[in-house]
């Protein structure tokens, strides 16, 4: 079985490689990135079945990213999660955007985010885009 | 009130908050560290400990910052401190968290430079949050090659500089600028340079404040950083 490559955004290095630990762990192929620019780069090389991504970035915003992502046709429909030290709740007037706009299957915030949490997050968001693809 | 005393309070409570942003980030480290081992992966104990010793670190040179500022309103008498010996002995204590973050730790202290005035504590400490707030953010730049970071010491027009520097081009005088107008109202106030609070960067403004000295953006050789000029002692310069 082909392994699900997570494309992870994730400035911290540390915090970046455990989560890419603990991916790993259950099989996934994961591509750490800790800017913007890399994130993109990276997407166009590997092609990620998901996007795992903080909005605090050096430079240029995680939601900067994100609609820059987006504007590509082939990665519209590609799952993402933000997984935020920002509380959801400062996304509350814009939550229409994220979802809407930038297609943000889960808004979680990192604080109360358990890495199983994370993993069991993950894992559905693929299972719901299957079922979108066969169906 | 008058407004200088008000000064005080909003400026701790703004590092408060600065900090309290940036114990966040080591908190989560731990915790998820340790959460590997639920995965079945052994957590790396001495990053754990590497972890704690430097927020720790970072709670001590805030509250350092706070007793220095209060100290400073009756007086605080700086001693004649060796550059180079704070630079080495900050260099020790940053040693684990370089490692961590896989960043190359460099002492510059070449060069004969005399005593300085300054407070001891309060200059190492300072120097330690610098350093703590750029390891954390180096490998975030997007450059390929291994990071580096420089504790160097050189003189200056208006005396000895000591100083972390890195090569991050966002660290300019505007960005440090925003930074200061920014923190503990932004979680991430020099955007250019961090995705983090960068507390450690604040904490020591507040206790150069304290020591009437004032933190710059500098350059070294080619390196980007902060730095504080500091006068040289001639007391002992005499000896």
């Amino acid at each position: 079985m082909i392994a699900k490559v997570v494309l992870l955004v994730e400035p911290d290095k540390v915090l970046g490689s455990v989560y890419a630990s603990a991916l790993r762990v259950k099989g996934y192929y994961v591509c750490h990135v800790m800017t913007a620019q890399e994130a993109v780069i990276a997407a166009d090389e590997r092609c990620p079945d998901i996007v795992v991504c903080e909005i605090q970035l050096v430079r240029h915003s995680g939601i900067e990213f994100l609609y820059e992502f987006r504007s590509y046709t082939d990665w519209q429909t590609i799952p993402v999660i933000i997984l935020s030290s920002v509380p959801a709740m400062e996304f509350d007037n814009s939550r229409n955007g994220l979802q809407d706009h930038l297609g943000v299957r889960k808004y979680l915030y990192k604080p109360s985010t358990s890495l199983v949490l994370l993993l069991r997050t993950i894992e559905d968001s693929l299972s719901v885009n299957n079922v979108a693809a066969q169906d | 009130m008058h407004s200088a005393d008000r000064q005080g309070p909003e400026i701790s409570q703004q590092l408060l908050l600065s900090i309290a942003e940036q114990m966040k980030l080591p908190l989560l480290q731990i915790s998820r560290q340790v959460e590997l081992s639920r995965l079945g992966l052994e957590p790396d104990l001495n990053q754990i400990q590497a972890l704690a010793a430097n927020t720790l670190y970072l709670i001590d040179a805030y509250s350092l910052g706070l007793q220095l500022q209060r100290q400073f309103k009756f007086e605080l008498t700086p001693d004649s401190v060796s550059v180079a010996s704070v630079l080495y002995d900050a260099c020790q204590q940053l040693d684990g968290l370089a490692r961590l973050y896989n960043v190359q730790l460099e002492l510059n202290i070449s060069g004969k430079y005399g005593p300085v005035l300054a407070h001891k504590r309060g200059l190492q400490s300072a120097i330690v949050g610098i350093a703590s707030a750029l390891i954390e953010t180096l490998p975030a730049q997007g450059n390929k090659d291994k990071a580096v970071l420089q504790l160097a010491t050189h003189r200056c027009r208006y005396g000895i500089v000591a100083g972390v520097y890195a090569t991050v081009p966002g660290l300019t005088s505007d960005a440090l600028r925003k930074g200061r107008r920014l923190y503990g109202l932004s979680r991430q106030p020099i955007v250019d340079v961090s995705h983090t609070s960068g507390a450690g960067i604040f904490v020591a403004d507040a206790i150069f404040k304290a020591m009437s000295l004032r933190l710059n953006v500098s350059r070294h050789h080619k390196l980007y950083g902060l730095g504080v000029v500091l006068r040289p002692s001639s007391q002992l310069v005499l000896v």
